[in-house]
């Protein structure tokens, strides 16, 4: 017999305690990856080469405060900046609160310069900066309500008093997040009787050196007015929202650790038991000549495997799911966008199998320790 | 005849170290599942406490906050003459015209800063909210840009204490009252006057009115009716408890990742106690072999192993809420997604939820102890007898 046959054999001794181990490894490590991978999602929003170049400025108070539009002009002549955009989030309810997607009122100009990593078609475009009353969907909330391009939407506004009617004049593809509605900022300006003020402005940095030096140099120029700004990285302005749900990171951190816990204590238990019932076997292995090294070898290399199957199995799972909900689920829907996808990335994958190694080793320590210091007389003597 | 008790515990102490190991891992999930659910139930009963049952919550149409509604002063001015508002001992009617308003303050642990809500309250708001008791200081001076904060704003964030300043925009805020709120969701505001909220942050309207009615149920139908009736009136009227009764669904998602972790983890657990009751079945065949000599029944046995795991899993349990317990009063805070601002609130572990984690425990030991059980009974008794 060869030795991985031997360890093989040892392995399927007892099926039953092999399928749950192994099971119970799965199950935690699925819970590990899950967990990690949301924390990823929500702790480092996607990000692109085109996004570290976006600034956002707002009202300092908070964003739940205006800017006045006339800033614009001003942050357009400042050195540094490439475009600059006005964005109010809308947060209108389209038929039912349920139906909810992200809706932006933007300047229809500038879109395409601003969120340039999204593929728009450019006659669709034009055809948008045309109408005034004209809106560019997302792929994913065009395919979520069957919209078609030409089709009138309504939305009812809850932070802002008007309900623009619009019209569909294109789609756009890729960018971080599939499922916003931009229309024109006039159009709602218009409606409400041109009160002049707007949520947001975003700008695109000529590059990413000048972006110190021009986060404070537009909130120079206003400070000590009425309205002054705070100006930060899209990523830093994201992170503020994540920030405020709690502390996602402790509590998501502290519920893994816990779990790897559970795990080894479940494994080793399970090692043990294992072990201590072959404690004669192991005896006699010693009687043959084998050395301790080799016996640990031995329990190591089936402790080892069998945390292996389990890490695959449980990661693994937690990957297919994520796939799963990303692509076909259609996650950002069900999470309010809360999370835009949810992918097990290779970073996460490469921490779970490294704990799944730590486990394998971790595991067998303890038993195999009392196995090969137990001499051989004890070991054959041992009846249970 | 049922295998005493003490024949299991025995059995639990012999192998201390496999039942410690199985012991805990219960308890570990039972301590994850009560900790979440404290956290999702404290959310939760802060805001249906918050409601009075007497009050009514006037918004605008299609608004599901206060913070985004917006309602003309004219608007105002109609709503609170209206017969179904109930008037003080002057005649004065009892409904506070309010506006909400977002400010982004520093937190005191230096994690950053945080959005809070600073709440315009007319005259008689603090009237309408019995709940809410000034503790210190005093009340502020309209027009003198005085605030009061809740005591747990004032833990919280930087520059919130009695006699300190806080800047938001071009203002400075000075702290003169601090007030309690017994854990309503009031302790996460800081409150000014109205209309200098409205002056101070450029706001031509108000948010919502909070309105007492009078007592007469048939007038008050006849009011709600005439204001949501009213064309050039864009409101709907709802009871205060309904509208703090919508914002638990911010707890939603906790609640979920709780029910999510707690049934996937004890299946885990549920594996484990199934590990180590075949393990015990297997050691002690022979003994089972004796018991069945003596005259126990196979059904005897069944209970014995069942009940030995039970036992097991509801000890695995109680350690697991001994160790949630010390989170119990926790303040921790949360983004509420109605408005966009941090509410504080704190761990709520009450003897039901105790009582839940027990049961899972419990769950978990049965489905751990069925089938090893099943198999100890079914055992030959010649065989058993037999074996090493």
């Amino acid at each position: 017999m060869t030795i991985p046959g031997f360890i093989l054999r040892n392995a399927f001794r007892n099926k039953r305690r092999l399928i749950l181990t192994v099971l119970s490894v799965a199950l935690s490590l699925f819970l590990f990856t899950m967990l990690q991978t949301a924390l990823h999602e929500l702790t480092n929003p996607a990000t692109t080469d085109e996004a570290a170049l976006r600034l956002v400025v707002r009202h300092k108070v908070s964003l739940g405060n205006v800017l006045p539009t006339k800033y614009q002009a001003r942050i357009e002549r400042l050195p540094g900046v490439k475009t600059c955009m006005k964005l109010t989030w809308f947060g209108g309810i389209y038929k039912d609160p349920k139906d909810f997607f992200p809706q932006f009122a933007v300047d229809a100009d500038k879109l395409t310069q601003v969120f340039s990593e999204a593929q728009f078609d450019p006659q669709q475009i034009a055809a948008f900066q045309k109408d005034r009353t004209g809106c560019i969907v997302g792929i994913k909330t065009m395919e979520r309500f069957g919209w078609k391009i030409g089709d009138r939407i309504t939305l009812q506004g809850t932070l802002w008093p008007c309900d623009p009617e619009l019209t569909i004049r294109g789609v756009y593809r890729g960018g971080v997040d599939e499922t916003n509605i931009f229309f024109h900022f006039d159009y709602i300006n218009e409606l409400m009787g041109k009160l002049d003020i707007v949520g947001t402005f975003w700008l695109v940095a000529e590059s990413a050196e000048v972006i110190p030096e021009l986060i404070k140099r537009v909130d120079e120029t206003f400070a000590n007015t009425d309205a002054e700004t705070k100006t930060e990285t899209e990523r830093a302005f994201v992170l503020d929202f994540v920030s405020m749900i709690g502390n996602v990171k402790v509590l998501i951190g502290s519920i893994s650790s816990v779990v790897v816990f559970t795990m080894i204590l479940v494994t080793a238990s399970t090692m043990s038991m294992a072990i201590r019932e072959r404690s004669r076997e192991i005896a006699v292995l010693k009687a043959l000549g084998y050395d301790g090294w080799q016996i640990f070898g031995l329990i190591l290399a089936e402790s080892f495997g069998l945390a292996l199957v389990g890490g695959t199995i449980g990661a693994g799972g937690a990957w297919f799911l994520g796939w799963f909900m990303t692509n076909v689920g259609n996650i950002a829907a069900k999470s309010n966008n809360l999370f835009i996808k949810f992918e097990v990335t290779p970073h996460i994958l490469a921490s779970a199998l490294i704990i799944t190694t730590v486990l394998g080793i971790i595991s067998c320590l303890v038993p195999a320790y009392t196995t090969i210091r137990t001499s051989v007389v004890t070991g054959l003597k041992e009846l249970d | 005849m049922a295998v005493p008790i003490k024949y299991n515990l025995r059995n639990l102490l012999v192998r201390w170290h496999l039942t410690l190991a199985t012991m805990l891992s219960v308890a570990l999930v039972v301590a994850v599942f009560v900790m979440i659910m404290a956290l999702a139930r404290g959310l939760k009963s802060t805001y249906v406490s918050t409601g009075d049952a007497r009050n009514l919550l006037v918004l605008r149409k299609g608004s599901t906050a206060e913070s985004s509604s917006q309602i003309m002063r004219d608007e105002v001015r109609r709503i609170r003459y209206l017969d179904g508002v109930a008037r003080d001992a002057d005649g004065e009617p009892l409904a506070s015209a309010e506006i909400l308003i977002l400010i982004n303050l520093e937190r005191n642990d230096g994690t950053g800063s945080a959005n809070v809500l600073v709440r315009g309250i007319g005259p008689v708001g603090l009237r309408l909210r019995p709940k809410v008791k000034l503790v210190e200081g005093r009340m502020f001076e309209p027009g003198m840009r005085e605030c009061v904060v809740s005591r747990k704003v004032a833990g919280r964030f930087q520059n919130c204490r009695i006699g300190d300043e806080f800047r938001s925009g071009r203002t400075m805020w000075r702290v003169v009252g601090m007030f309690e709120a017994e854990k309503t969701a009031y302790e996460s505001e800081i409150w000014i006057d109205a209309d200098e909220a409205r002056e101070v942050f450029k706001r031509n309207f108000y948010g919502s009115i909070l309105i007492r009615p009078v007592e007469d149920a048939g007038v008050v139908a006849v009011m709600i009716q005439r204001m949501e009736g009213d064309k050039q009136l864009s409101i709907r009227v709802l009871p205060e408890v309904e509208y703090y009764r919508e914002q638990t669904k911010t707890a939603a998602p906790i609640q979920w990742l709780g029910g999510i972790l707690a049934v996937t983890m004890s299946i885990g657990a549920a594996f484990a106690a199934m590990n180590t009751m075949y393990a015990v079945v297997g050691a002690r065949t022979r003994e089972i072999g004796t018991l069945r000599v003596l005259g126990f029944k196979r059904r005897d046995i069944y209970l014995s192993f069942l009940l030995e795991s039970v036992i097991l899993s509801l000890l695995g349990g109680l350690v697991g809420c001994l160790l949630s317990l010390p989170l119990n009063g926790m303040a921790t805070g949360t983004m509420s997604f109605t408005t966009f601002a941090e509410v504080a609130f704190e761990f709520r572990i009450t003897p039901d939820l105790l009582g839940k984690g027990l049961v899972f425990a419990l769950t978990m030991g049965v489905l751990g102890g069925l089938l090893p059980a099943r198999l100890a009974a079914r055992k030959p008794v010649l065989d058993a007898l037999r074996s090493s």
